[in-house]
């Protein structure tokens, strides 16, 4: 066999090895985003059971519970992208955070054997979306750095892959010691 | 449960008088080890220094590993008494002290089911023995450990039988608190240590027979441990920041390498000490602060996984 044909052969192996990384790392991505989507589908659907059935005490905290059923019907229209469904993501976060910190000032809602229920279906819900956040920050990592790496980066540009956004993990977790504490268990 | 200091205090108070009573029992075995054991060496040395002059040395070599062999099994039967004693004694009134429900057998262990149920050192094991069987509940959560020797066979071409170490240790298995489905394995990272975060995170991502590489967003647990799952989410779901916390703390206090997998609904913990533990020597007694702290604090330590990892605090779908 002549030089330049085995040096073409290798430089082939090398492209198609570089492009199959590339759609493995955009497929995982999208993979684990599908499940993401998936349980924040399913506490959408535990938001409006949890909002009547604690709206009849809540008298001061009336803003919260528009808001977060604003939020819910937003994260419900349909064709919104993946960037608007992380940022509703996070302020449902916070605002569920709120509603379940302020249970802890209505006896009667901690009496009250339904509330409780919703509060314990949504931590272990908000558990899992925390795992998955974090599956999904590394494989963006991952997705991100082969972006800018020589010399993935020339072929991603080829392909037109464009960089993805992390979630945002921290702040409102940390804040919320109740909720956090439930989550992270 | 107990802490170290109640347990100290249990141990120096309430069996003192046991322990009185073993002290003088190990005196008179030291002085019997210690005359047998130079006339067995003299007998050796003797055996040794004909089978050098007038036999081969390959026969020398075989009588020097024999004799090895020997003594470690004459020190064993010349201590059993009071090595029978020292764990009716002392260890099986700790455990007791630690938690009542906690039942004690000194010479089971830990099946070998359980063990290649771990997934933690391959599944081909052929030969395994242990001793200090501990079983029961800790706030109602199940937990049982054991002293446990893992070996496996190796053949060569011309027959010979080799043995190699496996794991030797503590082994604990515990009920874990939240339901999963796949497997997550947590080893100590020996690749990256050795080679570096380049070439070492390379030799982990092909090291697929546990599963996928996961890497975890805690710099230092990345940093002590390499993790593989069969489901990356799953692994972070168990591997919560905190319970990454609670490992790399515990992993600090055992001061030895820790091997830990989630398989099956429970938690599977070896620390390799390399050494048995929970055994008595006639060179030391059992008055010593630093002896007694040992059993103290290894019992203290396999006993309070469960409140250290917080099993007993169970997500309310497994309720």
């Amino acid at each position: 066999m002549s030089t330049p044909l085995i040096i073409l052969i290798v430089v082939a192996i090398i492209l198609v090895l570089m492009y199959n990384s590339l759609v493995a790392k955009k497929n995982q991505v999208d993979n684990i985003f599908a499940t993401i989507d998936a349980q924040l589908k399913k506490r959408y659907d535990l938001i409006p059971n949890l909002v009547a059935a604690v709206s009849k005490y809540m008298e001061h905290e009336k803003s919260i519970l528009e808001d977060i059923t604003k939020l819910r019907s937003e994260a419900n229209r349909p064709n919104i992208s993946d960037k608007e469904k992380i940022e509703l993501d996070s302020k449902i976060s916070s605002a569920l955070g709120s509603i379940i910190v302020a249970v802890e000032d209505y006896p009667e809602l901690k009496a009250n054997e339904n509330v409780m229920h919703l509060q314990r279906s949504l931590s272990e819900i908000e558990a899992q979306i925390a795992a998955a956040r974090r599956a999904y920050n590394q494989a963006v990592t991952d997705y991100n750095n082969a972006l800018e790496m020589i010399p993935t980066n020339i072929m991603a540009n080829a392909m037109g892959y464009q960089p993805k956004e992390l979630f945002v993990i921290p702040e409102n977790e940390r804040k919320n010691v109740n909720v956090s504490e439930l989550f992270n268990r | 449960m107990k802490s170290i200091s109640e347990l100290t205090d249990f141990y120096y108070n309430r069996l003192y008088p046991e322990l009185e009573i073993l002290e003088a029992q190990r005196k008179a075995i030291k002085k019997r080890v210690i005359n047998i054991g130079i006339i067995y060496l003299l007998f050796v040395a003797l055996i040794a220094l004909y089978l050098y002059q007038n036999v081969s040395l390959d026969i020398l070599s075989f009588f020097l590993i024999f004799a090895l062999a020997c003594t470690k099994w004459l020190y064993a039967y010349l201590i059993r008494d009071y090595s029978v004693d020292f764990k009716e004694k002392i260890i099986a009134p700790l455990i007791t002290e630690i938690d009542k429900t906690l039942h004690y057998a000194p010479t089971q262990h830990i099946s070998a089911l359980e063990f290649i149920n771990s997934r933690l050192f391959g599944t081909k094991i052929d030969r395994i023995r242990g001793n200090d069987y501990v079983k029961g509940k800790i706030d109602n959560i199940p937990i049982e450990f054991s002293d446990l020797f893992a070996e496996k066979k190796h053949t060569d071409s011309k027959g010979r039988e080799s043995w190699e170490r496996v794991f030797l240790g503590l082994f604990i298995v515990s009920e874990f608190p939240k339901n999963f489905h796949g497997q997550t394995i947590v080893l100590p990272d020996s690749a990256q240590k050795v080679f570096g975060d380049l070439i070492g995170g390379w030799l982990q991502k092909n090291n697929s027979s546990y599963g996928e590489l996961v890497k975890m967003d805690n710099v230092e647990f990345e940093k002590e441990f390499v993790v593989y799952s069969t489901d990356q989410i799953e692994a972070r779901y168990i591997l919560t920041p905190l319970m990454m916390q609670k490992l790399l703390n515990f992993k600090k206090r055992t001061k030895h390498p820790i091997y830990v997998s989630f398989i099956g609904g429970k938690i599977y913990l070896a620390i390799e000490y390399n050494s048995d533990m929970f055994e008595a020597s006639v060179f030391h007694s059992l008055l010593e602060y630093k002896i007694a702290m040992e059993y103290i604090q290894t019992l203290h330590l396999a006993v309070g996984i469960v409140e250290e990892l917080k099993l007993n605090q169970k997500l309310w779908s497994k309720l």
